[in-house]
């Protein structure tokens, strides 16, 4: 009910155009600077380590604001999903029903992003998702309250298929998907920008641990590089029965893997796996010197992109923005240099093509090590 | 609308070809898959037979033998690359490790959760919910409990453990032993085989032939006689739990060596294929069980390559009501107290 009148309100306010420019504060100078930020995602469960990292770079946003603003309150609220849609679903609504929150940083995945953003569309709370790649989330049952700070899988899938062609130079390559909303949609962009090439294909299950049926497929098509689409779960057992198999054929990942828990996983067999992901890889400086003062630990799968996503936000409290129609509109208008990319959302609430930059990282004993920039044609 | 039907269309794309082009690799998969539900699937057998009980929480007690070999592993520092000697001994401590470490669960739940239910005759569907209960309890003290108080590596993540042992060809195209291109098996296959079918046959040995082997299959032929008879039906149910649970010991060595990991819910799927299994060979059978956990584990690899690996449950399940519309109580019939077992 409550998310009902505040939707209302918001449908009543929303008309205003945006008066573009950004960080000229708006509203009454008395206004407080204080608000909730929600940050939901998989913070624990066996693809946690995607998740956490970006939740602490969003941390290291608010504390290092907050250094500068001691008059602010603004506090920013983990919310554990466990990247599961069912469970994201009663944490989207306490959310929405909570006026304090004026924002949302997720979800994380794509999936419990799909279930929740009707949600938030209903009750007017901004989502920046820092990690959320799947296409349809900005072209299908479109919501105006969603926007990410990462490329989409089109991209990334295009991407792939250009680093499995060009730079690895495969010929025959083989793509294997996990027959769910993310790796499905990603496999079959890879598998048509491939085109021809593709020596054959197989789809497995989540939660499966044993591919002999998959890897004889792969020998038979005689594949000289593999793609799997789908999350660290599955992916590192699939590596090590595939090296078991004796096949020393490269094999790609793609950002579901991009977590500090894929090398443990897959143990000795991870060594040189290739992992490719939307997100930046973070040089030593500032941010990541803060982050490991902070953490203790280097920064992790999204960090930089969860950073920008809070930064977005306490840039709208800051201008004044204390309802969340103003947060919104502020956030539609943003256009400032983030620390991965030129923050602009596009009326779909997408970074701009050309802002999106796709990486490729390879495994070097327990660590992703950034390999190389993948160019997008 | 026309990437609707075209979705239609390709969804069971049958590859007759992935199939038969390689049937005796395929079938040496799908034994080796097999070996190990059948082995975890005894547990569930041995139970049903004596105690007319489902333990659900038997896929929890496989997922404690898994760990028990990560935690024999690390206590001694085995690591991959170890001599041979070396790999022999902790394979050897892993194994004793895993079954008492199962064995140990099992009887702990027989103990803490069935015997006061007996004691007050709860009825079956009481016994069914303590089960559940019991697995998500085990489930939950690996998950959560026990990260609280050591941290890594429990907790929700999957755990890579050292594989001591190589896979390597012993048969195929760069095999050790015979270089040929009809099949390739690995010693890892023959091991997870192997290991699997002494050990059923063992059990068998000890049912069929030992003293206590006769008081397990009185209890289950008529409870009450064998107890005027002079049988302790409270030791036959632990013995029962017992064995089952060393079974699932072994089962988890073998899972361990093979795959190279574990993980706080390992057991569920196995569970479910194991509990599977027995229904499929006939639950209270004990060589219903190896020959259900073998067939499931075939016809898994072959609908695998047949269609798409997700297709696996799909035909697995499939294969089960029909066998159950023909033979209700599985293949070999259910009972372990009559002569047949």
């Amino acid at each position: 009910m409550a998310a009902l009148l505040v939707g209302a309100s918001l449908a009543a306010c929303g008309t205003t155009d945006d008066e573009g420019g950004s960080g000229g504060g708006g509203g009454g100078d008395d206004a407080a600077c204080a608000g909730k930020i929600g940050a939901m995602g998989a913070l624990s469960g066996p693809n946690a380590s995607i998740v956490i990292p970006s939740v602490n770079g969003a941390k290291l946003a608010l504390s290092q604001f907050l250094e500068e603003n001691s008059d602010c309150d603004i506090e920013l609220v983990p919310f554990d999903s466990e990247g599961d849609a069912a469970k994201a679903t009663p944490l989207a609504s306490q959310i929405a029903d909570d006026a304090d929150f004026l924002g949302v940083i997720g979800g994380a995945f794509s999936g419990e992003t799909r279930a929740t953003k009707g949600i938030f569309d209903e009750a007017g709370v901004t989502m920046i998702s820092q990690s959320a790649t799947a296409t349809d989330l900005t072209t299908e049952d479109v919501k105006k309250v969603f926007h990410r700070v990462v490329g989409y899988d089109d991209i990334q899938g295009e991407a792939v298929a250009t680093y499995i062609s060009d730079t690895l130079g495969a010929t025959k390559p083989f793509v294997v998907d996990n027959s769910e909303a993310y790796g499905e949609p990603l496999a079959a962009t890879v598998i048509s920008s491939l085109g021809d090439a593709v020596a054959g294909t197989d789809k497995t299950q989540v939660g499966q641990t044993e591919f002999s049926a998959t890897i004889s497929k792969i020998e038979a098509a005689d594949a000289d590089a593999v793609f799997y689409a789908g999350y660290i779960a599955e992916a590192a057992p699939l590596l090590k029965q595939i090296r078991d198999a004796g096949l020393e054929i490269p094999v790609v990942f793609p950002d579901g893997v991009y977590g500090a828990d894929f090398p443990k996983a897959a143990g000795s067999a991870g060594e040189g796996a290739i992992i490719t992901c939307p997100c930046v890889p973070i040089e030593d400086g500032e941010f990541s010197s803060d982050y490991e003062a902070e953490f203790g630990e280097k920064p992790g799968a999204y960090a930089a992109e969860g950073f920008d996503a809070m930064t977005v936000f306490l840039d709208a409290i800051k201008s004044g923005a204390t309802d969340r129609a103003a947060v919104a509109e502020f956030v539609n208008s943003y256009d400032e240099p983030g620390l991965t990319k030129q923050i602009k959302f596009d009326d779909k609430g997408d970074i701009s093509v050309d802002n999106v930059v796709i990486w490729s990282y390879k495994v070097e004993g327990d660590v992703l090590v950034p390999d190389q920039e993948i160019s997008l044609s | 609308m026309i990437g609707a039907l075209d979705s239609l269309v390709l969804v069971p794309m049958v590859n007759w070809d992935n199939l038969f082009s390689d049937i005796p690799g395929h079938t040496v998969d799908g034994l080796t898959r097999g070996a190990i539900y059948a082995l975890v699937a005894l547990g569930y057998t041995l139970v049903y037979g004596v105690m007319r009980l489902i333990n659900f929480a038997h896929s929890e007690v496989f997922m404690v033998g898994t760990w028990a070999v990560l935690g024999i592993y690390t206590a001694i520092g085995a690591a991959e690359g170890d001599p041979l000697w070396f790999v022999i001994i902790a394979t050897l401590l892993a194994l004793i490790g895993a079954m008492l470490a199962s064995a140990g669960t099992a009887l702990v739940v027989e103990r803490v959760a069935y015997k006061p239910l007996r004691k007050k005759n709860a009825p079956p569907l009481i016994f069914l919910i303590t089960a559940i209960g019991c697995s998500l309890v085990l489930l939950e003290i690996f998950g959560q409990v026990l990260k609280v108080f050591f941290g890594e590596p429990f907790g929700r993540k999957p755990i890579s453990i050292p594989s001591l042992v190589k896979t390597r060809q012993l048969i195929g195209p760069n095999g050790a032993l015979i270089q040929t291109d009809v099949v390739t098996i690995t010693n890892m296959q023959v091991i997870v085989f192997f290991g699997a079918v002494v050990m059923m046959f063992a059990l068998d040995f000890f049912v069929n032939r030992s003293r206590l082997g006769r008081g397990v299959r009185a209890v289950a032929q008529d409870p009450e006689t064998a107890a005027l008879m002079g049988v302790n039906q409270d030791r036959i149910f632990m013995l029962v739990f017992i064995l089952g649970g060393a079974m699932a010991g072994v089962a988890a060595l073998l899972y361990t060596m093979q795959f190279d990991g574990t993980k706080f819910d390992v057991g569920f799927i196995i569970g479910v294929k194991a509990f599977t299994a027995a229904v499929l060979g006939g639950i209270g059978n004990l060589r219903g069980a190896l020959l259900g956990g073998l067939l499931l584990g075939v016809v898994e690899v072959y609908a695998s390559t047949l269609f798409d690996s997700s297709w696996a449950d799909v035909t697995a399940f499939i294969l089960l009501v029909l066998v159950l519309m023909v033979r209700p109580t599985g293949i070999l019939g259910e009972s372990l107290g009559k002569a047949r077992a």
